[in-house]
């Protein structure tokens, strides 16, 4: 079956790591359960983020590898290609981590990336008055809007 | 910040994040059991909110010859200046009740549920949908004095003494009706 749009999945976490989204359009593999899969992404993202610090060639501030470093601290990364996926980092000042799995031919996703924190989270999460902050969430109007864009994206 | 106008703006996302703070102080912190004591408080708020408006509204404006001039008012020039539309639609029982509907409601366009988690089911998916819609509307209904003070405020103000209370059908739609006080 043909992948239907370039959007495989899509996860975003807060500071702490909990994961307060996962949204999937096409992921014919999955091998863990949900929560494993979700730390294990996070853990990823916390030691690719170290690691650029660390072998950045143009700063000399470098903490020790594996020290947590502050959102907009550092260099950060954006994005990762495999043969067969592209994996897209959005990270906010205020700790929250978008990541937008797609198929490896999508261009670069940072515009997109930063559309989908203002216009959609923001507005349909952080401006939710039924939302608590720091958990899990699967809004109605955000996952409408969600799909509505990615749908745009070429 | 100045606009070039000389009139001083304040970010919509201030107002929308007051008034949803407003909600949580009153009905969640101050008065958790008492839900009609909050709600009473926050209309409050809104009808000294509603006095000061209408008066920097209709500073150019002569008086208004009747209620339904003043209701008309505040659908049209009231409703464009705080909520950036006008109110779809009005209703009278020529006896004194108006009621005001607006489709798009903008303090509640943002207001979600959850969605079900679909197990396969899909009769039980569309009944925890619906489900949903209802207790959206439930919850929303606080979110509502503030409006409602508002335009009691507001009529209150420019001669027509009233009361006003809020439904909300299917969200963001929802409808105010204003009792004239003979």
């Amino acid at each position: 079956m043909a992948a239907p749009g370039r959007m495989r999945c899509m996860y975003i976490f807060n500071r702490n790591g909990v994961c307060l989204h996962y949204h999937v359009w096409y992921r014919p593999l999955t091998t863990l359960s949900p929560q494993q899969d979700q730390k294990l992404m996070f853990g990823l993202l916390f030691s690719l983020r170290s690691f650029t610090v660390k072998m950045d060639p143009t700063s000399n501030n470098k903490g020790h590898l594996g020290v947590p470093q502050l959102p907009g601290q550092g260099c950060s990364f954006h994005a990762f290609t495999t043969n067969t996926y592209k994996l897209s980092l959005l990270e906010t000042p205020s700790g929250i981590k978008i990541v937008l799995v797609t198929d490896p031919g999508m261009g670069d996703l940072r515009e997109a990336l930063r559309y989908i924190y203002s216009n959609i989270y923001v507005e349909y999460v952080i401006k939710n008055p039924l939302y608590v902050p720091g958990e899990h969430f699967r809004c109605e109007l955000f996952n409408a809007a969600l799909d509505q864009y990615v749908k745009t994206l070429k | 910040m100045a606009a070039p106008t000389g009139e001083r703006e304040v970010a919509e996302s201030c107002v929308e994040w007051v008034s949803m703070e407003m909600v949580e102080a009153y009905c969640r912190r101050l008065h958790p059991t008492k839900p009609e004591l909050a709600g009473r408080r926050i209309e409050a708020i809104g009808y000294q909110v509603g006095l000061q408006l209408a008066e920097r509204y209709t500073k150019e404006r002569p008086r208004f010859t009747d209620h339904l001039e003043a209701i008309k008012f505040i659908c049209k020039d009231f409703w464009v200046e705080i909520f950036k539309k006008q109110v779809d639609n009005l209703k009278t029982n020529h006896r004194g009740v108006f009621v005001l509907q607006d489709n798009q409601f903008r303090w509640l366009t943002h207001i979600s549920l959850d969605s079900p988690l679909y197990n396969g089911d899909r009769v039980t998916l569309e009944t925890s949908l619906s489900n949903n819609a209802v207790m959206a509307a439930r919850a929303a209904g606080q979110y509502l004095y503030f409006p409602c003070g508002l335009i009691r405020g507001a009529l209150t103000n420019l001669g027509v003494p009233c009361d006003v209370s809020a439904e909300v059908a299917n969200l963001p739609a929802c409808s105010f009706i204003i009792r004239i006080k003979a």
